[in-house]
């Protein structure tokens, strides 16, 4: 396993009316993220929030091209990311233990927070394909480049981590500062992964490594 | 943070605890139990969100410290506005040293504040300093700045200091304008109305008359003799004689001053400082040996000389001598004057903040529940003792905050 220190690339907010930061996804503009009771989307580039849609947003964020998705007490909801509209909504798998979310190969993955494990389900109605154990608690999902990495935060530490999605093994570990957490989680599909900063109010970019 | 979580404490922040109870009430996972005990809190239900908020620290990881901590503060808290002043001092100091040092400033210093107005209501009035005094002057929030004002107004008021304590409470009132709560801004107006309201009677030449705090602590500078039964001595300026530990000559002295200039008949002090119905020669030979120590005692502030028909008292380097009395004497005005308030307490609570005996204090409330001039509630050890209601009083609950994010 490799480990090294979390480079933090950029620091966005706090921002006005955001006590805190619950998921973050990214929509090739805008970053997304979670604020209680809005969707907000931040401008990477001048640190603005451009746009913000009116929805319960509790946990985490995932976008698969077309709508949000986000966590909402223990349901996901759909969302038209044009319109802000709700367009659908299924379970959460971890009945509101939920935390972070992501969309990948046609599936969401849910972490549960508290029982430290990624759930593979299926967007349409919510049933679980599949279970990856992690050994901490999971804060944030997302895949890049084939890679599943998700966010920790137990204690007072927060990290990066990537599993083997097969195994739940951690194969590379990013450590932020002491007492900086990681709340959410979102790859740009480069060689940054935005995370959410919780109760700083905040989002971060943290440089991924490059393989190899 | 998990999302039914985030949801709960979104709806407690917001004053809707019922709303975090709908989302967290048949978890028992550690976040819910604390977010239900506080809720609990909220509603009134003190005894049930104890038992949450005790089993929450107990289910949070050795690694969350931060989360325990602060369910402990919480617990602590809830102790004190039942008055249970018994609850473990030491377990507070080490969640507030816990969160200290884990950067959680403000409620340690929530957890500081809660320890100071523990020993406040103990009398611990200089332990109550010191620790006020090791929170610093560090940023707070408004709330916990009127807490901070508050105490610091109760010491200044213990001390007869009543510029001080005007002070304080103004911070105080300021403090909970900007704060937004309304019980905490009741709270520092009730706490106003003891600078306002008389805090003892002046008993001079035969008559007397009420005094504000700000007229008792006017007086210390008085070169009048003076006999203060708050304090059982006799004092002039800086010379104190104390007779905490003698009554009857305390007794004795009282009488004296109070019938100064005139004397006092030897019938007069023999029932008023023996209790005595029947005057006979014992009572006679016991007076003239209690006069002759007091004589010795006073020696430095005062005679006592002998008349035809009894003793009469000729203070020292003075021509005044008062008695300073509380407002409403009566037998058991020290229990009353800790009821007075407004808030429940135990017996055992109070009996810890009386220094007398639980059985004693228990027998006192008995007799003055008789005279409905105390009400009690709840049974066995949960059972609580208060002068007749105070409408609205606030519970002073701020809990710390946030206690449920990360």
């Amino acid at each position: 396993m490799k480990r090294s220190a979390a480079e933090i690339v950029t620091e966005y907010g706090p921002f006005e009316g955001v006590e805190a930061v619950h998921g973050v996804t990214y929509d090739g503009t805008h970053v997304w993220f979670a604020s209680g009771d809005k969707l907000n989307g931040l401008d990477p580039a001048n640190g603005r929030i451009a746009r913000s849609l009116d929805v319960a947003a509790h946990a985490g964020t995932a976008f698969d091209g077309r709508h949000l998705f986000q966590i909402a007490e223990d349901r996901i909801q759909k969302i038209d990311a044009a319109t802000g509209k709700v367009l659908a909504t299924i379970p959460a798998p971890g009945g509101g233990g939920d935390s972070g979310l992501a969309w990948a190969e046609g599936s969401l993955w849910v972490g549960q927070y508290r029982e430290r494990k990624i759930h593979q389900i299926d967007p349409d109605s919510g049933k679980i394909l599949r279970t990856i154990e992690s050994k901490r608690f999971v804060t944030g999902v997302t895949w890049v480049d084939g890679e599943l990495w998700h966010g920790t935060w137990e204690g007072e530490d927060s990290d990066i981590r990537r599993i083997d999605p097969d195994t739940g093994k951690v194969l590379e570990q990013l450590d932020l500062p002491a007492g900086t957490m990681v709340s959410g989680l979102e790859s740009d599909g480069g060689d940054r992964l935005f995370c959410g900063g919780g109760d700083s109010g905040k989002v971060r970019a943290v440089r991924r490594p490059r393989r190899g | 943070m998990e999302s039914l979580i985030t949801a709960a404490a979104r709806a407690l922040e917001a004053g809707d605890p019922l709303g975090a109870l709908n989302r967290v009430a048949l978890r028992n996972d550690a976040p819910s139990l604390a977010l239900r005990g506080i809720a609990m809190a909220q509603l009134g239900d003190l005894a049930k969100a104890k038992t949450l908020l005790r089993s929450a620290a107990r289910a949070f990881g050795p690694r969350e410290a931060v989360a325990r901590a602060r369910c402990v503060v919480a617990e602590a808290e809830i102790a004190l506005v039942s008055r249970d002043l018994s609850w473990p001092a030491k377990t507070l100091a080490a969640a507030r040293a816990t969160l200290a040092s884990h950067g959680d400033l403000a409620n340690a210093a929530h957890a500081g504040h809660i320890e100071a107005r523990r020993l406040l209501l103990l009398g611990r009035i200089d332990e109550a300093e010191r620790t006020l005094a090791a929170i610093g002057a560090s940023p707070l929030p408004p709330a916990s700045l009127v807490v901070r004002e508050l105490v610091v107004a109760g010491i200044a008021i213990r001390r007869l200091k009543t510029r001080d304590a005007r002070a304080a409470l103004d911070r105080a009132a300021k403090a909970a304008l900007q704060a937004r709560i309304p019980a905490l801004a009741a709270e520092v107006d009730s706490a106003s109305l003891v600078l306002n309201t008389p805090a003892a009677r002046l008993i001079a030449r035969g008559s007397e008359h009420p005094l504000l705090l700000g007229e008792v602590e006017r007086l210390a500078t008085s070169t009048a003799l003076v006999v203060d039964t708050f304090h059982h001595v006799v004092r002039r300026q800086g010379t104190a004689v104390s007779l905490g530990t003698r009554p009857v000559l305390f007794a004795l002295a009282r009488l004296l001053a109070q019938a100064w200039p005139a004397d006092v008949s030897r019938e007069a002090l023999i029932s008023g400082a023996f209790g005595a119905r029947h005057v006979d020669e014992s009572h006679r030979a016991r007076l003239r040996v209690e006069i002759g120590r007091l004589r010795t005692q006073l020696k430095p502030l005062a005679e006592i000389s002998a008349t035809k028909q009894g003793f009469e008292l000729a203070p020292r380097k003075t021509r005044d001598v008062i008695v300073l009395a509380r407002p409403v004497e009566e037998k058991h005005a020290a229990v009353l004057a800790i009821l007075a308030d407004g808030e429940p307490w135990s017996s055992s609570a109070l009996a810890l903040a009386l220094g007398m005996s639980a059985r004693t204090v228990q027998r006192a409330l008995e007799e003055l529940a008789r005279a409905s001039k105390v009400q009690s509630f709840g049974h066995g050890r949960a059972r609580r003792w208060m002068t007749p209601p105070v409408p609205g009083f606030p519970t002073g609950l701020l809990l710390p905050g946030p206690l449920l994010k990360a």
